[in-house]
C-alpha cells in the first residue's frame, strides 16, 4: 500500500516537471535588452541605412553565439532621421524599456545626450566617433570602436605631409596650403575641425579660408571658386559621402588641383561610385575593413548580411556596415565580461567591462580595442587608405602615438 | 483502492506521453520548417495635412522656426500565412518604402507576433513622412537619380504630396525581410510589393 503511493507521488511529481519543463521551454528565456538610434531616412542616411542594417545583424549573430552569456538580446532600433529632439525622446523610451546599453548614431544627438548618459550611467556607444566623446573625466560612458575624427584628421593630413607633399613640384620652396571644406552648422562636420587645423600648423601648413558646404550639396561650384583664390594644395572634406563626392567632382570639373583628405564618413565604397576619377587619389581614415576585405571575421559579416536581409544587393553593402559590427561586438564583449562580474548595471558594464579590453581584437581589421579609465581613445595608430583607380587601398599606417607621445598623451585628449 | 492507483498511473502516463511526443512529433524540424509568405494586403492614409513647407526663415505664431515639412502617415497591411502545422513567432519585419524609383523611407515592426498553425495574420506597419525628411531623402540617397530625371526635389514632392491620396504613383515596399523562429529554428522572408 505505502509503495503504491510512493509510485503514483513520483509519477505526480514527473508529470508536473515534464508539465513546468514544457512550458517553460516555449516561455523563452531571459533577455538583455539594446537600444539603437539610426538614422535611415535624415541627413545623413546616406551613409546610415547600411550602417542599421549592420547593427541588426551582428545582433542576430550576438545571439547566434550565446547571447550575453546564454541570454539574448533584444533589440530595439529606431529611425529618428537625425533629428536631435526624436533622439532625445527615443533614449527616454530605451530608459523605460530597461535598456542596458544604446549603440547610438549622431554627434549631434550623442554629444547632445552625453550629460544625460554621464549621469543616468548609460554605456553608450556610438557611430558618432568625435573626439570630444573621449575624455571619460567629462564623458565616461560614450565609447565607440573606433578611431576618433580628430585622430583621423590628423593622421590623413600627416600622411599627405609624409608621402605626397615632398613629391610636389614646389616641396623645399614654399609651405603647403589647406583648406577645410564642411558645413559649418554640423556638429559632426565640424568635430575635429580644431584639430586638424592644429595639426596643419604642427606641420608647417598656411590654413586658408574654411567653405561652407552642405551635407545635401549637390552642386559646391561657388565653393570651389572660393577654393581656388586660395590656391590649395590640401583640402580636408568632413561631410558624408554624396556631399564629398558632389565637391570632388566639382573640384575636378573646375581645376581646383588640389589633393583631397576625407573624414572616415565621407570615405566608403560609393565614393569611387559616384565621384568617378574625381575621387582617384582621395585620401582618407578608415576605422575598420572595407566590405568584403579579407580580415578574420568578413566572410561571417558577408553570410548574415545576406541571410537577414536577402533582398539588399551585395553591391549596396558597405564600410558602414562593418562599423556596425564593430561597435556591436565590442558591446557583446563588454557586456559578457560585465555580466560574468558584477551584473549589467551601467557603471560595471564601463568598469568591468569596457575598461577591461586591453588590445582586443575583433578580427574586423580595425585597430584592437584598448580603454582605460583615462582615455577612450582606443589606439593611437591609424591606418590611411587611398582611392587607386577607383579601388580603395591601404596607403600607410600612421603612427600619432609614437610620433607625437607627448602630445598624443598630455594634450590632444577630449578634442 | 488498487484499481484506482493503477488507474491514475495509466493516466498519467498517457498524459505524459502525449505531451511529450507532441512536442517531439509535432514540433518545428529543420525539414518541416516552412517559411511563412508575406503579401501587401493595401496601403492606406491615416494621416494627411496636404502639401507645404516652412523654412526656418518662416516665423512661426509660436514656439521655434525651423525647417517643418508637411507630415503624412501611410498604413502598410500585410498578410502573414504560415503554412506550418505549428505557431511561428515573428521576430523582425522591415522594409523599405519606395515612391516611385526613389527610396524614401525604411521601416519596421519591432514587436513580437505569434502566427497560428495554417493560419494568416495581419500585421500593420506606420510610416511617417513629411516634406523636410523625404526633402532631405531625395538631396542625399536620390540625388544622382532625381539629377537624370532633371527634376527639382520640390517638383517631385509635390508631385507625391498631392498625388497621394488617390495613390497618383506607385507606393512600394522593396527590401523587405521578416524573421521567423520555430524553437531553434530561424527563416528570414524576403519580401516587396507595389501598391495599388
Amino acid at each position: 500500500m505505502r509503495m503504491r503511493n510512493t509510485l503514483s507521488k513520483v509519477f505526480i511529481f514527473i508529470f508536473a516537471v515534464a508539465l513546468i519543463t514544457g512550458f517553460s521551454m516555449t516561455a523563452g528565456a531571459a533577455t538583455v535588452k539594446v537600444g539603437a538610434l539610426n538614422d535611415m531616412t535624415g541627413a545623413t542616411s546616406d551613409v546610415g541605412k547600411d550602417y542599421a542594417l549592420g547593427i541588426a545583424e551582428a545582433i542576430h549573430y550576438v545571439n547566434d553565439n550565446g547571447g550575453v552569456n546564454g541570454k539574448k538580446i533584444k533589440l530595439y532600433q529606431f529611425d529618428y532621421g537625425y533629428r536631435v529632439p526624436e533622439a532625445l525622446t527615443k533614449y527616454k523610451l530605451f530608459k523605460r524599456l530597461k535598456c542596458v546599453a544604446v549603440l547610438g548614431w549622431g554627434t549631434g544627438d550623442t554629444e547632445a545626450l552625453s550629460p544625460t548618459v554621464t549621469k543616468e550611467k548609460m554605456p553608450y556607444v556610438s557611430a558618432s566617433y568625435s573626439a570630444h566623446l573621449t575624455n571619460p573625466a567629462k564623458t565616461p560612458y560614450n565609447l565607440f570602436a573606433a578611431t576618433d575624427y580628430s585622430s583621423n584628421a590628423r593622421a590623413a593630413i600627416t600622411a599627405w605631409f609624409d608621402k605626397k607633399w615632398p613629391k610636389h613640384k614646389d616641396y623645399g620652396k614654399r609651405k603647403p596650403r589647406f583648406v577645410c571644406s564642411y558645413m559649418f552648422a554640423s556638429p559632426y562636420s565640424s568635430a575635429p575641425i580644431k584639430a586638424v587645423k592644429d595639426q596643419a600648423k604642427l606641420l608647417g601648413f598656411e590654413v586658408g579660408p574654411d567653405q561652407d558646404v552642405s551635407l545635401f550639396a549637390i552642386d559646391t561650384k561657388s565653393q570651389i571658386l572660393g577654393m581656388k583664390r586660395f590656391k590649395p594644395d590640401l583640402v580636408w572634406h568632413g561631410n558624408t559621402t554624396m556631399s564629398v563626392a558632389s565637391t570632388l567632382r566639382d573640384a575636378y570639373s573646375l581645376g581646383l588641383g588640389a589633393d583631397h583628405i576625407i573624414n572616415n564618413w565621407g570615405i566608403d565604397e560609393n565614393l569611387p561610385r559616384l565621384a568617378g576619377k574625381a575621387a582617384n587619389g582621395a585620401m582618407g581614415a578608415s576605422v575598420c575593413a572595407f566590405y568584403g576585405e579579407d580580415v578574420p571575421l568578413m566572410k561571417t559579416v558577408m553570410e548574415y548580411g545576406k541571410k537577414y536581409n536577402p533582398g539588399v544587393p551585395i553591391e549596396k553593402r558597405t564600410v558602414r556596415t562593418i562599423q556596425a559590427w564593430s561597435n556591436t561586438l565590442a558591446l557583446w564583449e563588454a557586456l559578457k565580461r560585465a555580466d560574468k562580474n558584477g551584473g549589467l548595471g551601467g557603471e560595471n558594464i564601463l568598469k568591468t567591462g569596457f575598461e577591461t579590453l586591453a588590445g582586443f581584437e575583433l578580427g574586423l581589421g580595425g585597430a584592437p580595442l584598448t580603454y582605460t579609465a583615462t582615455d577612450h581613445r582606443i589606439a593611437g595608430k591609424i591606418p590611411i587608405y587611398e582611392v587607386v583607380d577607383g579601388k580603395i587601398k591601404l596607403l600607410t599606417v600612421v603612427d600619432l602615438k609614437g610620433r607625437w607621445p607627448a602630445k598624443w598623451n598630455k594634450e590632444w585628449l577630449g578634442w | 483502492m488498487h484499481k484506482k492507483s493503477i488507474l491514475m498511473i495509466c493516466l498519467t502516463v498517457f498524459v505524459l506521453a502525449a505531451f511529450m511526443s507532441g512536442c517531439a512529433l509535432m514540433g518545428p524540424t529543420k525539414s518541416n520548417f516552412k517559411a511563412p509568405k508575406i503579401s501587401l494586403s493595401h496601403v492606406e492614409i491615416p494621416y494627411y495635412t496636404g502639401y507645404y513647407y516652412l523654412s526656418a526663415k518662416v516665423k512661426p505664431t509660436k514656439g521655434k522656426a525651423g525647417n517643418y515639412g508637411a507630415p503624412m502617415m501611410m498604413a502598410f497591411i500585410f498578410d502573414i500565412e504560415n503554412p506550418n502545422s505549428y505557431p511561428v513567432e515573428l521576430d523582425g519585419f522591415k522594409f523599405s518604402v519606395m515612391f516611385e524609383e526613389f527610396e524614401v523611407n525604411t521601416v519596421g515592426s519591432t514587436e513580437t507576433m505569434w502566427i497560428p498553425a495554417e493560419k494568416t495574420n495581419q500585421l500593420r506597419v506606420p510610416a511617417i513622412f513629411d516634406t523636410r525628411q523625404t526633402l532631405l531623402t531625395l538631396l542625399l540617397p536620390g540625388a544622382m537619380k532625381m539629377k537624370e530625371r532633371g527634376q527639382s526635389p520640390w517638383a517631385i514632392l509635390e508631385a507625391w504630396w498631392t498625388g497621394a491620396p488617390d495613390f497618383a504613383f506607385p507606393v512600394g515596399v522593396s527590401e523587405g525581410a521578416a524573421v521567423f523562429k520555430a524553437g531553434d529554428l530561424v527563416e528570414v522572408t524576403a519580401f516587396e510589393a507595389t501598391f495599388p
